[in-house]
């Protein structure tokens, strides 16, 4: 006794089939994810998510080149430096990488970072400087040497 | 093709889609709250600093605002704590899933994807297609089936094709380039921290998660054993990659529950009952057997007795 109902299943005695119909679709809904997902790595990018290519940890960096690590630090206006974490701003460090393109194109866009900041923080001394710093670690033969460099990547002031 | 459709929707018991709508939704509830709070921080972030994503923009979604975030994060959580019961599947599984796809957006649109969720994505748009289902249900069920073999085809597809962007965007050098050396030194832990001292030992570990992420699909053609072998050392990697880089995966490991007999659970963490209903809605524990792979569910054999256990 087979028990039809219209969204493509059918229950005979105790297990729960699925019709021709039903089942055409998830396969056809199957490929057609397979097909976005493939055409997204073949020749995507982040902008196509969640179809985009996986590519955490993708790219390949030469053994002996420097190993940078970002921070952005800030002056208030009584003189105090600091660096600004992500509880400070809400902006995760990978999202001012993510955006650096955008800041040395135009510095002002920094002012977003100590809008958020003073957002977060309304008590605090407003900022009068905000910069992106990048740690350049030394590598040789594959090993860190423990020597480091500070390069300051963009500044605004407003 | 009719062999790629009896593959991809070979029935599971009821019960196993069950505890995965409960793991799943109690996820979402968990990632809103402990595991990446910073995405609420974005309603608070200046409307310059938003660079929204292709579907963003094909969906034309507003720009994050304070009163946005908050209205789809205080949905998202009721919905996905009701859902977690397995409650009204249906209705409440795509709230979810439109919820929280919304929820990937405010995340996503400020300069930095993450790749650690597309299965779980496919999950919660799989799992509101899967139809009614209890914990202790043992009926055995194709559209289930279905929502957790596109669970575990995403989540395997995740390393094999993370190997591709690899290819794609490093290349062959990828394999004896600096990448773990470089991410070991950003935000390594202290055992990650001291690995950097072994560079050889890095470079072989480049090869070893190359290698692992290509032969990554082989998991569906193991015999049930190997493929147990292969899931638990997918999780193995992920907790060596936690206590490395403290990146923890977690929404892609919530995805590789299903390829586990989760239906299970039930004689742990359920009461136990003291007699079983027969029916169409029986519940007894264990009446199916896994098929001679493993996979789903074999030819039926009662129990003498009408099938009552328990």
């Amino acid at each position: 006794m087979n028990d039809k109902s219209l969204r493509g299943v059918s229950k005979s005695g105790d297990a729960e089939s699925l019709t021709r119909r039903g089942r055409l679709i998830r396969v056809t809904a199957t490929l057609i994810g397979c097909a976005l997902l493939l055409t997204g790595t073949a020749v995507g990018d982040d902008d196509d998510f969640p179809f985009g290519p996986f590519r955490v940890y993708a790219s390949a960096d030469p053994p002996g080149a420097p190993v940078a690590d970002t921070r952005v630090e800030a002056v208030d206006t009584a003189g105090l430096r600091r660096i600004l974490t992500q509880a400070d701003t809400g902006i995760r460090r990978a999202e001012i990488e993510g955006q650096l393109d955008r800041f040395t194109a135009e510095p002002s866009r920094l002012s977003t970072v100590a809008t958020a900041y003073q957002r977060r923080n309304p008590g605090a001394a407003p900022l009068r400087e905000v910069s992106v710093v990048v740690r350049w670690h030394e590598v040789r033969d594959g090993r860190p040497t423990g020597r480091s460099w500070d390069a300051t990547t963009v500044v605004w002031r407003p | 093709m009719t062999r790629l459709a009896g593959w991809l929707t070979e029935p599971v018991p009821r019960g196993r889609v069950a505890w995965m709508r409960t793991l799943v939704y109690l996820f979402v509830a968990a990632d809103l709250v402990f595991f990446t709070p910073w995405v609420r921080h974005h309603g608070e972030l200046p409307g310059s600093f938003y660079r929204p994503l292709l579907i963003g923009r094909l969906l034309h979604l507003p720009a994050p605002t304070p009163s946005l975030v908050d209205t789809v994060f205080w949905l998202l959580l009721v919905a996905a704590c009701a859902a977690a019961t397995g409650r009204a599947p249906r209705a409440l599984g795509w709230t979810v899933a439109i919820l929280y796809l919304e929820w990937m957006v405010v995340a996503m649109s400020y300069g930095k994807v993450d790749h650690d969720r597309f299965a779980l994505l496919v999950a919660l748009v799989a799992l509101p297609t899967a139809g009614p289902a209890r914990h202790r249900d043992t009926i055995p069920t194709e559209r289930g089936g279905w929502a957790l073999r596109v669970t575990q085809l995403a989540a395997v597809a995740t390393y094999f094709l993370a190997a591709w962007a690899k290819l794609r965007f490093g290349g062959l050098d990828w394999l004896t380039g600096a990448t773990l050396n470089w991410a070991l030194l950003r935000r390594g832990t202290a055992l990650g921290q001291a690995l950097t001292r072994v560079p050889e030992l890095l470079v072989a570990a480049q090869f070893g998660i190359m290698a692992f992420e290509l032969l990554s699909p082989l998991v569906f053609v193991l015999p049930r054993r190997g493929r147990q072998l292969a899931v638990a050392f997918f999780y193995a990697f992920h907790l060596g990659v936690f206590a490395t880089i403290t990146i923890s995966f977690i929404p892609q490991q919530v995805a590789l529950a299903s390829f586990l007999p989760l239906e299970r659970l039930g004689a742990f963490l359920l009461p136990r009952r003291s007699r079983s209903s027969g029916g169409a809605n029986r519940t007894d524990e264990a009446p199916y057997l896994l098929d001679r792979r493993g996979w789903g569910l074999g030819r039926r054999r009662q129990r003498a007795g009408g099938g009552a256990a328990g």
